[in-house]
């Protein structure tokens, strides 16, 4: 018996010495989906998470220490989100950075009651109380969810940026009479989430708001909607699903000949999706996550350095998802380093030094990665939204989407930048 | 009341029903025939709808030469579906070929994913105009290219069931197994060959499909269509199932209508027809058009 | 109870003797020991382990309620994730705006989901077959569109949030707390499915399974334990979407998709049609195939010839392709599921050397 503990601990030993002789390591969940309902965002976002770590890796890491965030396909299903959540935190992992809906939903509780840091590519509107101020906590119908972070725009205030632009759009038109705004979207809690917030404001911004009209996320043939569509006369139809059904819808709605302004949530539409639609995606409004892949901004080049962490060639063409993932990585590194700095480097001290930022921009990332604030009591990140508007001149059925966006045949164009105030009574939804 | 829209609704129900009639017939089929579950049946059209897509956007086949040679294709995989898969399973309760025909849909999803990506990729039109417009309504050709290749299907099966030795031989295996075992039917040719149809009128539903708003994995939705569709249509005949999908489509036109205009209860359009179905099977257990098979102990 | 081992014929010779839940006193006390060593699992298990086995629980017992319905009684359902989610929708319901303690809100989540599937249940008595598989496919998005539409109930798009486990003013939330609330909650749920087996109702469901028409011309009312099997099926799924809602705390309506079904469904076959134990061997099958596939593509990124994220997306559709297989064989070779080759696997020990 005490040989057998001499040997056991022998090997314990030999097996913990190389971990001596490594480079520190700092544990970070890393959710992704490649395979599930959501892929067509996880097939781009999930490299840009990967590039943008090994990048950090290759650069110094966190403070001389190296990011060890190994990622994993969970399928976009929540039983499965969980055990990866459990074990990660069995290692020691000191924040995550999650994924979709339903893996963050699911993991709200648990975040908060293990002080884990967990950023998501959900940008619900719910998540963005941190204490239970706002108007909506107050009434029982959210629940302040204090360790959930996210680096871009919520739903909600993307609704509203766009309801703001068409207010102004209609204006500038010499639009006679009262517009009408509708919301469309599946009945699920994607598309609901920024349904009331838009419909709340355009009332306010002077719309006849329309009763909603429904499509599935899952795509299919649309054009009964568009027909309803068509009928109701609406002016600014608001497009809340992602972008397969959005590119299905459009289409239909091409064809069908509708004549109303599109306006698409933040995940609703990107390069891939405009191939797809093809001519009809002329003039179709967005919420711009990120600048397009080759924009004319500065910190393009240090981007190109991320995309040649897996691309030596640097021709391989990184669309908006890519940089979502990325910036998402970047912002986490911050929160990281300065709580790495301060001797935190924990839950509770990483959600204290994210919360410290203000108007952040990762060095040498202007104009890629948006500038992001968190306040103990406000985790709305972002005030300002990039409006953008695609153009296609071409055919688009042929070749791939780098070479139409290289050509200029595809374009996603900063036509506006829309401020959305972080007022007290739109936090929470 | 406003009848244009009504009218326009409606219209589209016919040309959108005409498609969930044709997959269906794919899946009554396979039903009559072997009494499978084809759970899979819209990843069938997917596959169809991805193999014909690669070799006209891929390979820059021309659409004549492709098509019939993506049919071919098909036909070879839907004989090696039912030989490695489904023979084996023969006898096996209706739960186990409904899991089985399941776990081939998770298969393929993932395979096919795997294979030609996440995105919907446009498909490269193949006809010199793309729409057409009926009693008002804009319709995509392709549409109508399925309502007349399906309208030769039938004719086609029609003919074939009736005159043709192996149609005899599929009508009777349906009809009873082992009484036309006896009677010298192969009834494993009879299985594959009708796996075969059925997967050659799938892949024309998946290019309709594809043609109208792009190929990606949403394509094989058109699969759970075919549920409401089958109950009102019944499960016996291909006819039935094809009416059926006019049906379903009318329903959907009807309840978009009634919805936009008067209701407001969002999204009756997806859930109006398995509203429909539940209440149809309360009163009529075996469908609108089945007939209550008789048991004997 | 008999001996602890059971002789190599068939010695049976009272009805008691063909009704008991253990065959052996060997195997009470295999079952005892197990859940004993489950209760001290919380002392030395990992969190991830914990979670796996909480998990397993919790959707062991919405197995074993739809194998009451699929396996037992011979009804199909594809709708079996709907009720799982209003079962926790419920139970977030009830203990939130009602502040019903949690305790009892999960039973009552229960039995408020038993009543909605005996509502469900009612056009499933005449149907047959197919007819049913696609009328609970039905339920399926019918419930799921209720869960969106719903905001006074489940908070909409926002989502529900579930109070914590509290017994006495002790908090049971946690994993390591958890575990024993989901613990007991399968004991009782299995012994009660057991027991029902040894009933008349029990008895008579497994009649109507094998041939209706006979188990009518026996006396048996179709309808009645059609629609029973319904009832007692939806409680398991109520019961353990309450145990999920108050695990995580939090519930969304995405999660109860078709998908979860499907999941059910596999479960059930892939442990064993009509076997009390098998619908707990099949959920663990289901909960660990993942994480074991899991395992290998780590295992095969940590060779260290490949490290790109490319390399990464394949070897995940290899895992789901895996996983779709991994059905379609079990199928194929192993029909009578895991149950039937535990018993099989017994067998051949019992007469070993001399077995054939």
């Amino acid at each position: 018996m005490k040989r057998l503990a001499t040997l056991t601990a022998t090997l314990a030993v030999l097996a913990a010495a190389p971990a001596f002789a490594q480079q520190a390591k700092i544990k970070i969940g890393n959710l992704i989906d490649y395979t599930g309902a959501t892929s067509s965002t996880g097939k781009f976002s999930g490299p840009g998470k990967v590039d943008a770590i090994a990048w950090i890796n290759k650069n110094g890491g966190i403070n001389g220490k190296l990011i060890d965030a190994e990622i994993v396909d969970y399928g976009y299903q929540t039983q499965r989100s969980i055990q990866l959540y459990k074990k990660w935190k069995d290692e020691g992992a000191v924040a995550i950075l999650g994924y979709g809906t339903n893996d963050t939903e699911a993991m709200v509780g648990f975040v908060a009651d293990d002080k884990m840091p967990y950023f998501s590519f959900s940008f619900s509107g719910h998540l963005t109380d941190p204490t239970g101020i706002s108007a909506k906590a107050k009434e029982g119908k959210i629940k302040p969810a204090p360790y959930n972070f996210f680096g871009q725009v919520s739903y909600s205030d993307g609704a509203r940026a766009l309801v703001l632009w068409a207010a102004e759009d209609w204006k500038k038109k010499g639009g006679q009479g009262k517009p009408k705004y509708i919301h469309m979207g599946d009945n699920h809690p994607y598309p609901l989430a920024p349904k009331e917030a838009g419909e709340n404001l355009a009332k306010e911004s002077g719309f006849d708001v329309l009763p909603s009209i429904q499509y599935a996320l899952a795509g299919g043939d649309f054009k009964a909607q568009c027909l309803a569509l068509q009928a109701s006369g609406a002016n600014y139809a608001f497009l809340g699903n992602t972008t397969g059904a959005n590119v299905a819808l459009i289409r239909s709605c091409t064809t069908v000949g509708v004549n109303v302004q599109f306006m698409a949530n933040i995940w609703g539409i990107d390069e891939a999706g405009t191939k797809a639609i093809g001519k009809g995606a002329n003039g179709v409004v967005s919420v711009l996550a990120q600048p397009m892949w080759g924009s004319n901004v500065p910190g393009m080049a240090k981007f190109r350095e991320i995309s040649a962490m897996s691309d030596t060639t640097g021709k391989a063409f990184r669309p908006i998802p890519y940089a979502v993932g990325a910036c998402q990585v970047l912002h986490l590194a911050e929160g990281l380093r300065l709580a790495d700095k301060a001797g935190k480097l924990n839950g509770p001290g990483i959600k204290e030094a994210l919360e410290t930022l203000k108007d952040f921009v990762p060095t040498g990332f202007d104009g890629m990665c948006t500038p992001v604030t968190w306040s103990p009591t406000d985790h709305r990140s972002v005030d300002t939204v990039n409006i953008g508007r695609a153009s296609v001149t071409g055919e688009t059925e042929q070749g791939e989407v780098g070479d139409l966006v290289a050509a200029g045949t595809i374009k996603l164009e900063k036509i506006a930048e829309q401020k959305v105030p972080r007022k007290p009574e739109w936090q929470g939804y | 009341m406003n009848t244009t829209l009504l009218v326009q609704l409606l219209v589209n129900g016919v040309i959108v029903g005409a498609l969930y009639g044709v997959v269906a017939m794919c899946f009554v089929l396979i039903y009559k025939a072997s009494q499978v579950v084809n759970f899979a049946q819209g990843e069938f059209v997917l596959i169809g709808a991805w193999a014909c897509w690669w070799l006209v956007a891929t390979l820059k086949l021309p659409f004549w030469l492709s098509f019939p040679v993506c049919l071919v294709f098909m036909a070879l995989l839907g004989v090696l579906v039912q030989v490695i898969v489904l023979r084996p399973l023969i006898g096996e309760p209706v739960i186990s070929i409904v899991m089985v025909t399941i776990g081939l849909s998770i298969f393929f999803q993932a395979l096919l994913k795997w294979m030609f990506g996440v995105f919907v990729q446009p498909f490269p039109q193949v006809f010199e105009t793309q729409t057409v417009q009926i009693l008002g309504l804009n319709v995509e050709s392709a549409y109508l290219m399925s309502l007349a290749i399906s309208l030769v299907i039938m004719a086609g099966f029609a003919y074939f069931f009736k005159y043709s030795r192996m149609g005899l031989a599929m009508r009777a295996t349906a009809f009873d197994q082992q009484a036309a075992q006896s009677m010298g039917v192969s009834v494993k040719q009879v299985f594959a060959i009708s796996w075969a149809i059925s997967s050659v009128v799938s892949a024309l539903a998946g290019v309709v499909v594809g043609l109208v708003s792009g190929v990606s994995a949403s394509v094989a939705n058109v699969g759970v269509k075919v549920f409401p569709a089958v109950i009102v249509g019944g499960l016996e005949s291909i006819i039935g199932g094809v009416l059926g999908g006019l049906i379903i489509g009318l329903l959907e036109g009807l309840a978009q209508f009634v919805d936009s205009e008067y209701l407001h209860v969002g999204n009756l359009i997806t859930i109006a027809p398995f509203y429909a179905m539940l209440i149809i099977l309360l009163i009529k257990p075996y469908g609108l058009f089945g007939t209550k098979t008789i048991e004997r102990v | 109870m008999a001996g602890s081992m059971r002789p190599a014929g068939d010695y049976r010779t009272t009805y008691a003797s063909d009704r008991t839940i253990f065959p052996t006193s060997g195997s009470f006390y295999a079952v005892c020991l197990g859940i004993a060593l489950l209760c001290t699992g919380p002392f030395f298990l990992s969190s991830y382990s914990l979670a796996l086995l909480i998990q397993i629980g919790i959707y062991g017992i919405g197995a074993l309620g739809l194998n009451i319905l699929v396996g037992f009684t011979g009804q199909i359902s594809l709708g079996h994730a709907a009720f799982f989610g209003f079962g926790a929708f419920t139970s977030a319901y009830l203990s939130s705006k009602f502040a019903v303690p949690v305790a009892l809100s999960i039973p009552l989540a229960g039995i408020v989901t038993g009543l909605l599937g005996v509502i469900v249940g009612l056009p499933a008595a005449r149907l047959k077959g197919l007819y049913l598989a696609i009328a609970t496919l039905a339920s399926q998005f019918v419930l799921q569109d209720f869960f969106s539409r719903a905001q006074w109930f489940t908070g909409g798009a926002a989502g529900a949030s579930a109070e914590p486990y509290r017994l006495f003013g002790l908090s049971l939330s946690g994993d390591q707390k958890y575990l024993y609330v989901v613990l007991f909650h399968v004991v009782v749920m299995y012994v009660f499915a057991a027991n029902l087996m040894r009933t008349r109702d029990g008895r008579a469901m497994v009649a109507v399974r094998d041939h209706y028409l006979s188990a009518e011309i026996m006396g048996v009312n179709l309808t009645y334990y059609r629609i029973l099997a319904f009832g007692i099926s939806s409680l398991y799924a109520g019961v353990a979407g309450a145990l999920m809602a108050h695990y995580t705390s939090f519930v969304s309506s995405e999660a109860f998709d078709l998908l979860l079904s499907v999941n059910f469904l596999a479960m059930v076959i892939i442990g064993g049609l009509g076997s009390v134990m098998g619908s707990l061997m099949g959920t663990v099958f289901i909960m660990v195939l993942p994480e074991v596939m899991q395992a290998a593509v780590r295992n095969i990124q940590g060779l260290g010839f490949a490290q790109s994220s490319a390399f990464t997306e394949g070897l995940a559709y290899l895992k789901e392709m895996a996983i779709g297989l991994a059905i379609v064989l079990f199928l194929i070779f192993e029909p009578d599921g895991l149950a039937a080759r535990w018993r099989k696997i017994r067998a051949y020990w019992k007469l070993y050397p001399f077995s054939y």
